[in-house]
């Protein structure tokens, strides 16, 4: 069986910028894959690559079985039109499609619609999957008020999935972040994915938070949606990923397994540094070595990074 | 939980909800949405009544031309307040609806009504012609680019013969149904009816009332959802698989067909249109109203559009000084009430207090048992102990 995601030499340049070069990886269905990095590693933009914000400049991303960057209707392909288009900037597929072939996403800075409530803010997410015409939105038909009360039964379903316990009638920016965090999640799902992308979902959250994701995003797992996040919290990446993928310099230098990428020369020389004296030779020759020691959201803070 | 349970259907399905939540408060003091209601009643009573009031001309014409003016900031909140697009050449598509039914009716000798579909189509047409090419446009440029389309239209409409040049169309006829027309009068239970002008204002109030409560039926569908979410987050709203252009557009479209509406009432209420009628300053004019009253709220809307048009009858007496005191006025609300006098977000005094303070971060506590896997109860045993 193929991938779900397929991303092969995936190129995107700004200029003389190469912020992502020549990324290639795969999703399959139902799996937690984590995308790590330093900062600047290009995570993020192969994320707005991969759902369709950005057009890269190269390479390929197929999402299950149509490619994102060039999908067409079948005449526009075979006479390569799409190509000479593209090459002009005027086609691209637009992230919306993106989204109704299955793929959600989250922002690394929360990007709730603030003026709208909680409940709102999910249903929006509904869009694609409502069928309302507008003169039954004028008239309010059964038809209408049908459609409005199911897509109020699966908001309220997803928020409750993300353990989402407050008044859904609030405005998202009346909330604390943790649950704005939540509800940015339960938005995504409710797009129904199959595909969910997590842009640092544990960023700014506290410890009791961050388990509470963590079970949350094996929950997401468990309903058959493949969860790829980016993410700089060692200690949550290692025990929540089946796999990683690690970028610097827009290039993935590893893939595999927690056990796999924290032995990884690589990997510890990207993160910090060349080795001398400075790094403890016993830890590294234990394979002990902290990375989530580097989180400088919680410095000092040495929780073990999984059960070695 | 079994990994399977969601695979049936195409798309994902959310679990049924789990928590039982409070019931929805319905009263007309308890809720926002009973408030607004109750008050919207209370508004259609008063419309209904005042012309039995006082059915002098006077009175009657400035009420006609306010409720042309809510009309017209109804459509123009579609465009500004939901879907967060500024327009600053709004008065362009009344001049497209005005024009379209004076030269449907005076040149071509159409009945009133029949110009009715034709104002729309022009107006769709309109609304497509300048919002397709500034889509990709936001916020200052947008306005600049809308800002020339309205000048686009006046100046056009100044200089085609058709349209009558600088002195307009004048003779514009009343609507008329086989051989009866408005001009004509009826009486009823005694009471009558002659002056058209009764008529006009009767003739508003109806659309303007389909105007004021289709549009806010349309925020609160599924394309409402879609427009707000455009205003909030542009990027956002297109990763929840909304397509930002359609929902664009079609703000675009129904704030013009809004706008034509009030176009072709306000042809039949002067009977003569000229482009000095739509010149910049009457779409600053609307712009303000929307902001003034608060952008996205219906009430808000319609208060802001009452003040713009009664506001300058009502300060007669101060002769020159009126406009001065017009704008003093403005800045005065602006400066205690910056988001408007009723804002979208606003929340009834009274119920404030009631608003329940949101939980605290809950953490994984929040997850309800029944969907809770190993992980959480192994954990959960962690905490507990």
């Amino acid at each position: 069986m193929s991938a779900l995601l397929e991303v092969k030499d995936l190129r995107l340049q700004f200029g003389g910028v190469k912020a992502v070069d020549g990324l290639s990886f795969s999703v399959e269905a139902g799996e937690i894959l984590a995308v790590i990095g330093p900062n600047g590693a290009g995570k993020t933009s192969a994320f707005n690559c991969i759902s369709a914000f950005y057009l890269p400049t190269s390479g390929s991303v197929v999402f299950d079985g149509k490619d994102i960057v060039r999908e067409a209707p079948g005449i526009f392909r075979t006479l390569r039109l799409v190509d000479l288009l593209q090459s002009f900037g005027f086609y691209r597929v637009l992230p919306s499609r993106v989204t109704k072939w299955g793929m959600a996403r989250t922002f690394q800075n929360l990007r709730l619609f603030r003026e709208l409530s909680v409940l709102d803010n999910v249903k929006t997410a509904r869009h694609a999957n409502l069928r309302e015409g507008f003169w039954a939105t004028l008239l309010h038909t059964p038809g209408y008020r049908r459609a409005e009360a199911e897509c109020a039964e699966q908001a309220r379903g997803w928020l409750d999935f993300v353990g989402f316990t407050g008044d859904e009638n609030l405005y998202v920016t009346q909330l604390p972040y943790g649950e704005q965090r939540r509800v940015e999640i339960a938005r995504a799902l409710a797009t129904g994915p199959k595909l969910l992308l997590l842009d640092e979902p544990a960023a700014g959250l506290n410890f009791n938070e961050k388990q509470g994701l963590m079970q949350l995003i094996r929950r997401i797992r468990d309903l058959g949606v493949a969860v790829v996040l980016i993410e700089h919290d060692m200690g949550l990446i290692m025990e929540l990923a089946e796999r990683i993928v690690v970028l610097n310099y827009g290039k993935e230098i590893a893939v595999g397994t927690p056990e796999q990428i924290k032995h990884d020369p690589v990997v510890i020389e990207a993160y910090l540094g060349v080795e001398d004296e400075a790094l403890d030779d016993t830890k590294l020759q234990t394979g002990t070595v902290n990375l989530s020691s580097l989180d400088p959201a919680r410095p000092g803070r040495t929780r073990k990074g999984g059960r070695s | 939980m079994s990994r399977s349970a969601f695979r049936d259907r195409d798309a994902l399905g959310a679990p049924s909800p789990l928590f039982d939540r409070p019931a929805t408060p319905a009263g007309i003091l308890s809720s926002n949405t009973g408030f607004l209601r109750a008050l919207g009643a209370i508004s259609v009573v008063l419309l209904i009544v005042l012309p039995f009031l006082d059915a002098s001309r006077y009175t009657m014409s400035i009420a006609t031309s306010a409720l042309i003016y809510i009309m017209l900031c109804m459509g123009l909140n579609v465009v500004v307040g939901y879907a967060g697009l500024l327009d600053l050449g709004y008065i362009a598509f009344f001049a497209v609806g005005a024009y379209t039914s004076g030269i449907f009716t005076t040149v071509l000798g159409w009945p009133m009504w029949a110009a009715l579909p034709a104002t729309v189509l022009a107006c769709i047409i309109a609304g497509i012609i300048i919002g397709a090419p500034t889509l990709r446009l936001r916020s200052d440029y947008l306005a600049i680019v809308t800002l020339g389309f309205g000048e686009i239209i006046r100046i056009t409409a100044n200089n085609l013969d058709i349209t009558g040049g600088p002195s307009g169309i004048h003779g514009i006829p009343t609507w008329h149904f086989g051989d009866w027309s408005f001009a004509d009068g009826f009486t009823l239970f005694g009471l009558e009816f002659p002056q058209r002008v009764v008529f006009y204002y009767f003739v508003a109030a109806v659309v303007v009332l389909v105007g004021v409560i289709g549009a806010g039926r349309l925020a609160r569908g599924r394309l409402g959802r879609a427009w707000k979410a455009v205003r909030d987050d542009e990027d956002a709203a297109e990763a929840m698989g909304i397509n930002t252009y359609i929902a664009k557009i079609m703000a675009y479209i129904i704030g013009a067909v809004w706008a034509g509406l009030a176009g072709q009432l306000m042809a039949t209420h002067l009977s003569a249109i000229s482009p000095n009628s739509f010149m910049f300053l009457y779409s600053a004019l609307i712009l303000m109203a929307v902001v003034l009253g608060g952008m996205g709220s219906t009430p808000g809307v319609i208060i802001g559009a009452l003040f713009v048009s009664l506001a300058p009858e009502l300060l007669r007496d101060f002769a020159e000084w009126r406009f001065l005191i017009f704008g003093v006025l403005l800045v005065v609300v602006m400066l205690f009430r910056p988001s408007g006098l009723w804002p979208a977000t606003a929340v009834l005094p009274w119920l404030k207090k009631r608003r329940p303070v949101p939980p605290a971060t809950a953490g994984f506590v929040a997850v309800p048992p029944s969907t809770a896997n190993e992980d959480l109860e192994t954990v959960e045993g962690e905490e507990s102990r």
